[in-house]
């Protein structure tokens, strides 16, 4: 029988040491063009879980839920735990998990709205964090 | 000679009642009371958790404006949210964009006495309620 992901994710917790990750995503929402760009930041204590594996479950059960309606039973909480993802695949699920599809499957503009990003650059300066939008000129090779 | 201790596997434990000895509860009060995710997140700079359970990442949407998502969704958006911070903030507004809870994630922003968002250091939610 497989345990609760609530229960998994506490007994995660208890063993594996949180890991910070380098990597933001930036992204705008279409439906909102005046809005800021977003920026996820992943949980230390998610990303720990991920990486180390058996705990977390399949991504395509959180995005078959996202069409089952509230109160009713839910595939994610006792799904096969999946296997040790590398950072790189983790923040891949974080963003099909975490952001909404119309950012990062259904949108057909021509404006990049979506960026993996290091965390340094990050700006720190918040003064005008309300201004924020995605850079949108390609550094080409020479 | 050294030697290691296997780690035992998660299991269940199925009981109506728990007891120290002195006093009994029933176990649904433990299971139904405890926190079903909690976090401690530092909103300025580079916004970040601290420490945290059960919420896979955080959204910085702006400026005092983050959402929280949940690892473990809740049952439905029917749950508890207690969220506080910094002592120069008066107000907390718990809700997405439409004034709901949602079962996936919560928006949590916070305001001056001015009622202006700003960001703050010390962000700190906790959820109760019932899981998925």
């Amino acid at each position: 029988m497989i345990a609760h992901l609530w229960d998994r994710l506490a007994e995660a917790k208890s063993r594996l040491a949180p890991v910070q990750s380098k990597y933001r995503v930036l992204f705008e929402n279409p439906a909102d063009p005046d809005a800021p760009a977003a920026v996820l930041v992943p949980d230390p204590n998610w990303m720990a879980a991920a990486l180390a594996g058996g705990v977390l479950p399949p991504i395509d059960t959180y995005q078959r839920d996202r069409t089952v309606a509230d109160g009713q039973p839910k595939e994610h909480p006792y799904a096969e735990p999946i296997g040790p993802m590398t950072e790189e695949e983790a923040v891949e699920y974080l963003v099909m998990k975490d952001i909404d599809p119309q950012v990062w499957r259904d949108y057909e503009g021509n404006r990049c709205i979506m960026k993996i990003v290091p965390v340094e650059l990050i700006p720190t300066d918040r003064s005008f964090r309300n201004a924020w939008k995605i850079n949108q000129e390609m550094e080409m090779a020479a | 000679m050294v030697s290691f201790i296997r780690r035992p596997s998660m299991s269940t434990l199925n009981v109506s009642n728990i007891s120290d000895g002195t006093d009994t509860v029933a176990t649904g009060y433990v299971v139904n009371g405890s926190a079903k995710a909690w976090g401690n997140l530092n909103g300025s700079g580079t916004p970040a958790f601290r420490d945290s359970f059960n919420y896979s990442s955080v959204v910085d949407n702006g400026t005092g404006d983050f959402t929280h998502n949940f690892t473990s969704n809740m049952a439905n958006a029917n749950y508890s949210l207690t969220a506080t911070g910094t002592s120069s903030y008066a107000f907390w507004s718990v809700a997405d964009n439409t004034g709901n809870t949602l079962a996936g994630s919560i928006k949590i922003r916070a305001y001056t006495s001015n009622v202006a968002l700003a960001d703050s250091q010390l962000i700190f939610s906790t959820i109760h309620g019932d899981l998925a």
